[in-house]
């Protein structure tokens, strides 16, 4: 994976991640027991995470690419159009569109699996809150230890960094609830 | 019928000239291609390609280098025909640098 898509994977994966966290710890603080709440609810983050990430990516990225190309062909006197280095800019803004429209969408669908399960029956909605929960939070260290590997640095440090994120969203939802 | 060409070339960092010698190379009638780096800026470089082969046709090798965006500054020397015929040194070459 190149470092602008590792850096859009990790990033908006933790976004996915996170929102779902809040979604779900702030409807167990109100005990929502209707799990197609929490699925629609879900799912229309995940779009709009998505969709956020596709168009606003593409658009970032392609501006970018669009200005040093432009750098690029007034040091060189001449026209880059039609080359690979053009050809390139474009795929580059695609890939990361995509890399950061799907990932949030990815993390986010993780946390939902035990809401999914709810429906069908194979789990009461307060077991699924727990799944839910745990998963998310696996979800965020596990985003800390591929950060930790990709700077070849302490991978446990970097997954208790991440989920203490997690941990600390956690606990002010919660004192946000008791208020 | 071009046997060797030698070009003056600018181009932007990427494609490599590992890339760029591969491409040329892979081109119909080029037998041999090398690529040397004679100056840097920080966005592009000059390169000194110099091309060998039995039957070289320039305007393949014109395109396949805008393809890589880079473009040629100068033909600096051409040899064709059915015998490569090398530079030759004469006196009036001296005294010119004098």
């Amino acid at each position: 994976m190149s470092p602008i898509a590792r850096r859009y994977f990790v990033k908006n994966g933790f976004d996915g991640s996170m929102t779902m966290l809040g979604i779900i710890v702030g409807s167990w603080v109100v005990r929502l027991e209707e799990p197609e709440i929490i699925v629609t609810a879900g799912l229309g983050a995940c779009l709009a995470m998505g969709m956020s990430g596709l168009f606003g990516a593409y658009m970032t990225e392609r501006a970018e690419r669009t200005r040093h190309l432009k750098s690029l062909e007034a040091t060189m006197l001449t026209d880059l159009s039609g080359s690979i280095i053009s050809d390139a800019s474009e795929f580059v803004s695609i890939y990361a569109a995509f890399v950061d429209g799907t990932s949030p969408i990815l993390t986010a669908l993780i946390s939902l699996i035990p809401f999914f399960l709810t429906l069908n029956g194979t789990f009461v909605i307060w077991d699924a809150y727990i799944a839910s929960f745990i998963l998310t939070l696996a979800t965020l260290f596990c985003l800390g230890l591929y950060l930790g590997r990709i700077a070849k640095e302490n991978m446990l440090l970097y997954g208790a960094m991440t989920l203490a994120v997690g941990v600390i969203t956690v606990v002010i939802v919660l004192l946000l609830g008791a208020i | 019928m071009i046997r060797r060409l030698v070009l003056d070339v600018l181009k932007p960092h990427n494609p490599s000239i590992v890339e760029l010698s591969e491409a040329l190379s892979h081109l119909e009638g080029i037998e041999g291609v090398n690529v040397i780096i004679y100056e840097i800026d920080q966005q592009v470089e000059n390169v000194k390609i110099v091309i060998a082969g039995s039957s070289i046709n320039f305007e393949s090798i014109e395109k396949k280098l805008r393809e890589l965006g880079a473009t040629i500054h100068s033909v600096d020397e051409v040899a064709a025909g059915k015998r490569i015929v090398e530079e030759v040194k004469t006196p009036q070459d001296e005294s010119a640098r004098i």
